[in-house]
């Protein structure tokens, strides 16, 4: 198993929001998870990328063979976990470029693969900001700082394409996106997808779905999945909304 | 031992202390520290500074005679090293250096109103044992690099520069504070900008953890003049940066900066102070703070307006990153407006690292440490990339770069 996360109970500030949470990602899958808000969806994102907020009352994950518990936040990045974020943080005065290849190489240097200069390292920003559509000049400013909403998506996942996860979490990658800058960044993730990585796909709406195939849809409703299947389920959803599901 | 005992024992070697009007003075000023008591709960310039440290000094007088070198190593270019306070003379068609007397410091006395309050100026004034006056002729495009040395342990110097930028006249002032022995430094820059000139006075200090330092400046900026000062103070002693300016004729500014790096028990007070006395002026009051360890730290700006300064344009910003539970830091910007075209503002923003950054960098595999280091580099970034002087920038970032070693 790529990711089992077993029984897992989270909470914050005395209120539990995770609950006895179950979920099994295979390599290669890709899994979307829906619910309405406040259902805990982004703490589960949360938990998996190791944000120091939670308390975790129950249960263990595996990811890669590894304890999830036992790795720091950047352990986790290290060993292939991304997550693009929902709010993307405004990081004035830190510069993409060298940002980015300092975690390029930090993952590198974990694997034990050699360190990428900084040649190959402009080359290969350069042609995925292309493929991405992000303009050579954003690459000079500083992170997310002062990006429209979408221009942060898309930086997201012109983080995730460099790093190129094992497994990528999207954290309602699809929120504030318009329709053209949405097919960029679905085509983006689209062109990431292979035999050896996962993905989890976290969402409202079917929107996204259209874009990006998944595997398996799982309905998460107060911090628990209440019903997992296949793409029907997104489409039952969209036509029904949630409230069957509560 | 008081004030007065002090000024007594040594007053046979203090600087000018056969004028009489200079006496009179001081006189003066010994009855303001008897009566003031030392007020610490309303004098900014005493709030959080053990006083003994002052007041009790050890008062080394008799200062070593050194020589201080002077290179034109350029074209427009000097190097001065100032031992003990005091600097050769020196004179060529484009810069006059001189040791100062009876005439600047009266110059200064009568027409100190702004700092009247600072006990600091006052000691100054009181047991002043070295300085020296450079003037800038006119026209000239200088530069000068002053490194200020102190050769002894004990020895306490009461130090007042004038600087004069004639017309047109344009300075790139350097000046380096390192000492590394067991003494005290009160230093008073007093600068006067003629019509059109232009100072970019740049201060590094870097003391260790024995050496106190206080240093003041008072700027005065006649018409289409610029002061323009930026302090870099990574000392691990005591350091007191108030500077005070005014802006006396239209079209002048100026720009106050600094930036603070401290940690374990380290305290550093700092004060800037810009009075509009002239219609059209600008000033800019930006000081930013790294504090970690158990250190403290405080900042009053104060930007007042003439009610003949109209059209004034006045900006204060303080920040400061908390790296430590036990670290301090108070910050007091104020604003006292009497004209009524004026666009001014103030701000303050004070606190630990953003958590939520540290989490996104440390979510792309950046350690928790490799993650604050470049929080800190970035909350002083637009400071560092405007140094436009190559050997400074090198200067300064070598010195981030220890101050980050220490940082956990």
């Amino acid at each position: 198993m790529f990711l089992e996360i077993k029984d897992l109970s989270v909470k914050i500030e005395n209120k539990n929001i995770l609950k006895s949470l179950n979920l099994n990602i295979n390599k290669g899958e890709v899994h979307a998870i829906m619910g309405p808000n406040g259902s805990g969806k982004s703490t589960l994102a949360n938990v998996l990328a190791g944000k120091e907020d939670y308390e975790i009352l129950n249960g263990r994950i595996n990811f890669k063979d590894n304890d999830l518990f036992d790795l720091n936040i950047e352990e986790r990045a290290q060993e292939g976990m991304f997550l693009a974020f929902q709010y993307p943080v405004e990081i004035p005065g830190v510069n993409i470029t060298p940002f980015l290849h300092s975690a390029i190489n930090s993952k590198r240097k974990r694997m034990n693969e050699e360190e990428i200069d900084n040649l190959s390292f402009a080359k290969l920003l350069k042609s995925k900001a292309s493929d991405l559509g992000i303009n050579i000049d954003m690459l000079k400013r500083s992170v997310n700082t002062g990006f429209s909403g979408g221009e942060k998506k898309r930086y997201e996942i012109l983080q995730m394409s460099i790093l190129n996860p094992d497994l990528a979490i999207l954290d309602e990658t699809d929120s504030g996106l318009d329709i053209d800058a949405l097919k960029i960044v679905t085509d983006g993730v689209n062109k990431l997808k292979t035999k050896n990585n996962s993905f989890l796909i976290i969402t409202h709406y079917q929107k996204l779905l259209d874009y990006i195939k998944p595997d398996y849809v799982h309905v998460m409703v107060n911090g628990s999945i209440v019903k997992s299947g296949g793409s029907e389920i997104a489409a039952e959803i969209e036509k029904d909304g949630f409230q069957k599901f509560q | 031992m008081n004030i007065q005992d002090n000024y007594l024992k040594n007053k046979k070697n203090i600087f000018f202390s056969e004028n009489k009007d200079i006496q009179t003075y001081r006189e003066k000023l010994i009855n303001i520290f008897e009566n003031d008591r030392l007020d610490k709960k309303n004098n900014e310039s005493l709030k959080n500074i053990n006083l003994k440290n002052f007041i009790d000094f050890k008062y080394k007088y008799l200062i070593p005679e050194e020589t201080s070198v002077i290179n034109n190593n350029q074209e427009n270019s000097y190097s001065i090293v100032s031992v003990n306070g005091q600097c050769s003379s020196f004179k060529d068609d484009k810069i006059e250096i001189t040791t100062i007397v009876d005439e600047d410091y009266n110059d200064f006395s009568k027409n100190n109103t702004i700092e009247k309050n600072d006990h600091f100026v006052n000691l100054n004034s009181l047991f002043l044992n070295s300085g020296f006056k450079i003037v800038i002729k006119k026209n000239n495009n200088i530069k000068i690099k002053i490194s200020n040395i102190i050769t002894d342990d004990n020895l306490t110097i009461f130090q007042k520069n004038n600087y004069i930028c004639e017309e047109g006249s344009s300075l790139n002032l350097i000046e380096e504070y390192e000492n590394k022995n067991n003494s005290s430094s009160n230093i008073l820059n007093v600068i006067k900008l003629q019509k059109n000139s232009q100072l970019n006075h740049f201060l590094i200090q870097d003391n260790s953890p024995n050496h106190n330092l206080i240093i003041t400046t008072h700027s005065s900026c006649k018409k289409d003049s610029t002061y323009t000062q930026k302090v870099y103070n990574f000392s691990e002693g005591y350091v007191r940066n108030f500077h005070y300016s005014e802006l006396i004729e239209a079209n002048s500014e100026a720009d106050l900066q600094g930036i603070f790096f401290l940690k374990d028990n380290n305290t550093s007070n700092n004060k800037t102070f810009v009075r509009h006395l002239a219609e059209d002026c600008k000033s800019n009051q930006v000081y930013k703070g790294i504090l970690n360890g158990r250190s403290k730290a405080t900042y009053f700006s104060n930007t007042h307006v003439d009610q003949v300064a109209q059209k004034t344009e006045g900006y204060q910003l303080s920040k400061g990153i908390l790296l430590s539970d036990n670290a301090s830091y108070f910050s007091k910007p104020e604003l006292k407006i009497y004209a009524d075209d004026v666009k001014c503002s103030h701000g303050s923003t004070i606190g630990p690292i953003d958590e939520n950054a540290i989490f996104y960098l440390r979510s792309r595999g950046m350690s928790k440490i490799a993650a604050t280091k470049i929080l800190i580099s970035s909350f002083i970034n637009e400071e560092l990339s405007s140094i436009d002087n190559e050997q400074m920038s090198e200067i300064i970032q070598k010195k981030l770069v220890r101050y980050l070693s220490n940082v956990k």
